[in-house]
């Protein structure tokens, strides 16, 4: 698994010096160790089938009937029955399905009007797949600066107060999340922009300040004021430019790209929190470790900028473990916005999810929970490869 | 994240005099907070979290005078939380708690009302007592969450154990087994589950437990492979040793550490996966209170009864606390 290989230091530079005959066998090692990866993924996704099959075959309750409603004669019963095919043995359902599985056709909802699994799915899927990009996005371009500014003030005030700040995110229900941003930013926009006012003043005066107390010391006031600055530039664009969110519900791209953004921004932001944590906790590890390593005290020692030694000499070694997570993270979010989409009423899998779980439509069940299995395992799967392309090291370290 | 060592060589310590003005400056802006009726409820609850900050700053600054720079009053709050939630949980039948169970015992009481002595933290719809159905909620979680630890631990450690010691084709089987589990999304998971069993707190306790069995399995299976290598395995195997007891006699008292820390951790996890199920409405069905489903029902009133949303304080702080505390032993154990 990708999750338990840590990168332990990077490569020396003279990395191409394989001694030569050994490309050709290092390739046939690769090229086996993907395959075994892939006869394992094709045996799990097997797995997955049979779960999201069977499972539900043991729900509770009649299908027909729920389709159909109590005023339903038995012979419409009938005819539903054996065009589902529910009057057949379970194994050879089974295989019918597996049969459409492959062929991308799950056969038809049942509530009515009746329509192609597939379809709904398809339609429902750009929604989730927008949700999953912004989230990872955002969370990084927060994460990213976080944790280099963390790293370097390891210990500090700063680094303390992120630190218990993520510690928070991370005990945070997404639905919790959720509903507070629903108040803030909804039901209390007019707060939030006096918060933002307050906060650029606060910010201007607080950065004043510090910067006089260097001149004091005789320091460079430049970091306070620019730090004071940007807080009281964010809370200024908060107080002017905080659009007004909707409650709930989805504008699709076509409708106008503000319009769509700001649909999307809440349930984005209730995502972002747990990731936010995440990234940050784990890059600001690995920048600490980074930034103890010779190669680093050299350039300081040579007298490069403390932004040269963080983001060239740091950063980007540490981005590796990072990068993995990343893609985790994309997995896990196809089934993780479950939550959000059900508070926003967004039209994407989850909701569908939800709502065909409550009305027991179980051939909706049957796919969603498959299509999700499948790529969620898929997804990862795939970082296992990527990752021995990497880094050779982890095909030794890590036989399959 | 406890960064003891950091808080050690961090800012300079004030005086006695200076750390109980920032307690007293704390205590008088809660007080502000809470006597004041000002226009503005975001500003008195603004008041009031920085009052508690700075009361925080300065009681845990005048503790570590007292008691050394390792003490951390955070875990000793975090305990004390868990300790009280417990406690509420199981004595809630015999507390003085208004009707908070049975709508049709509520009907003369009033419905939505604000916080008031007779109801500390006002009503819901059918004029049931938050307070009370949450202290029943923290029933739910409580038991939820320890149940299915102990179901999915107890289960998945087994496996993992025997994997370890037996490897070849048992081994292949659990691992297969559990990649199959680990592929649905735990969400995915739960909610095929909830749809498959009547949602009652035993069949919920029943889903968490085969969610969390993979991960049990993991970590039981590598923590026994690395103790099945050790020495004293062999010897006891040299010596005549039968299997079931070397595997719960030398190999399991070994891993069990690891394991245990390792479940306090899925409390709190399964806590909030049990919320978001009975938030979702597939978990305990109302009026019985659970902490998630007190909160979807709010969802729809909280524009205008905002109080309707204190469950979340109690299920964010439980998390927090138990995630504080696991983190505390873990620090502690690495640190031996």
């Amino acid at each position: 698994m990708a999750g338990q290989v840590t990168v332990a230091e990077t490569r020396p530079a003279g990395k191409s010096a394989v001694p030569a005959g050994r490309g050709r066998t290092r390739r046939a090692k690769t090229a086996r160790y993907v395959l075994s990866r892939v006869v394992r993924l094709l045996s799990i996704i097997a797995g997955v089938t049979f779960i999201s099959f069977f499972l539900l075959k043991l729900t509770p309750g009649d299908p027909v009937a729920t389709a159909l409603g109590p005023e339903a004669t038995p012979e419409q019963a009938a005819r539903l029955r054996a065009s589902l095919g529910l009057d057949r043995p379970v194994w050879e359902q089974y295989l019918d399905w597996l049969r459409g599985v492959v062929t991308g056709d799950f056969g038809d909802t049942l509530a009515q009007p009746s329509r192609p699994v597939s379809g709904e799915l398809a339609a429902r899927l750009p929604v989730t797949l927008q949700l999953i990009g912004l989230t990872v996005v955002l969370s990084l371009a927060v994460a990213i600066p976080l944790a280099v500014w963390s790293a370097h003030r390891a210990g500090r005030t700063f680094d303390r107060a992120v630190s218990s700040v993520l510690y928070g995110f991370v005990a945070m229900p997404g639905f919790v999340a959720a509903l507070l941003l629903v108040m803030l930013f909804v039901f209390h926009a007019g707060a939030v922009r006096t918060a933002g006012l307050a906060l650029a003043c606060a910010a201007l005066v607080l950065g004043l300040v510090a910067a006089l107390r260097a001149r004091r010391r005789e320091a460079s006031p430049l970091p306070a004021l620019i730090g004071g600055g940007a807080a009281a530039l964010v809370g200024a664009a908060v107080h002017t430019l905080l659009p007004e969110f909707p409650r709930q519900g989805f504008v699709p791209v076509s409708d106008g790209l503000g319009a769509n953004l700001t649909s999307v921004a809440l349930p984005v932001l209730a995502l972002t929190f747990v990731d936010i944590a995440v990234f940050t906790r784990l890059l600001r590890g690995d920048l600490i470790g980074e930034l103890a390593k010779p190669h680093v005290l050299a350039s300081r020692a040579k007298g490069m900028s403390t932004a040269h030694v963080l983001v060239r000499e740091s950063l980007r070694p540490s981005m590796f473990s990072l990068i993995t997570v990343v893609g985790l993270t994309i997995g896990q979010l196809i089934g993780g916005t479950i939550i959000v989409e059900h508070v926003f009423r967004l039209p994407g899998v989850g909701s569908l999810l939800v709502t065909s779980v409550r009305n027991g439509d179980y051939p909706v069940v049957q796919a969603a929970i498959f299509v999700i299995a499948a790529v969620y395992v898929t997804v990862n799967s795939l970082i296992d490869i990527a990752y021995t392309y990497l880094d050779p090291r982890v095909r030794q370290v890590n036989p399959v | 994240m406890s960064l003891p060592l950091a808080k050690a060589g961090g800012a300079r310590v004030p005086d006695a005099a200076g750390r109980w003005a920032l307690v007293l400056l704390g205590a008088v802006l809660v007080g502000t907070a809470l006597s004041t009726p000002m226009v503005l409820p975001a500003v008195r609850l603004l008041l009031g979290a920085l009052g508690l900050v700075f009361a925080y700053a300065g009681a845990s600054r005048l503790l570590r005078a007292r008691f050394g720079p390792g003490f951390d009053p955070g875990v000793w709050l975090a305990g004390t939380w868990l300790a009280a939630i417990v406690l509420a949980a199981a004595t809630a039948d015999l507390l003085p708690l208004p009707e908070s169970l049975d709508p049709s015992e509520a009907l003369t009481e009033p419905t939505y009302a604000a916080p008031s002595a007779a109801h500390p933290l006002g009503t819901d719809q059918y004029g049931l007592d938050v307070l009370g159905q949450i202290i029943y909620g923290a029933r739910v979680s409580l038991v939820v969450g320890l149940g299915g630890v102990l179901i999915g631990g107890t289960v998945g450690t087994l496996l993992g154990l025997t994997a370890s010691y037996l490897r070849g084709r048992v081994d292949g089987a659990v691992g297969w087994g559990t990649d199959v589990l680990l592929s649905f999304p735990p969400l995915v998971l739960l909610m095929a589950l909830a749809a498959v069993l009547e949602p009652r707190t035993r069949n919920i306790c029943l889903a968490l437990g085969i969610l969390v069995i993979p991960s049990f399995v993991r970590l039981s299976r590598a923590a026994g492979l690395k103790v099945a290598g050790q020495p004293f395995v062999l010897t006891a195997r040299a010596m005549g040793a039968t299997r079931r007891r070397i595997l719960f006699r030398e190999i399991l008292p070994n891993i069990l550490p690891s394991v245990l820390s390792y479940a306090l951790l899925v409390v709190a996890i399964l806590i909030v996966a049990e919320a978001s199920l009975s938030f979702l409405g597939l978990s305990v069905q109302r009026p019985a209170p659970t902490w998630g489903n007190m909160i979807a029902e709010a969802e729809a009133e909280f524009q205008t009864h905002p109080f309707l949303l204190a469950p979340a304080v109690p299920l964010f702080l439980t998390v927090y606390s138990i995630n504080r505390i696991g983190d505390f032993l873990r620090a502690g154990k690495e640190g031996d």
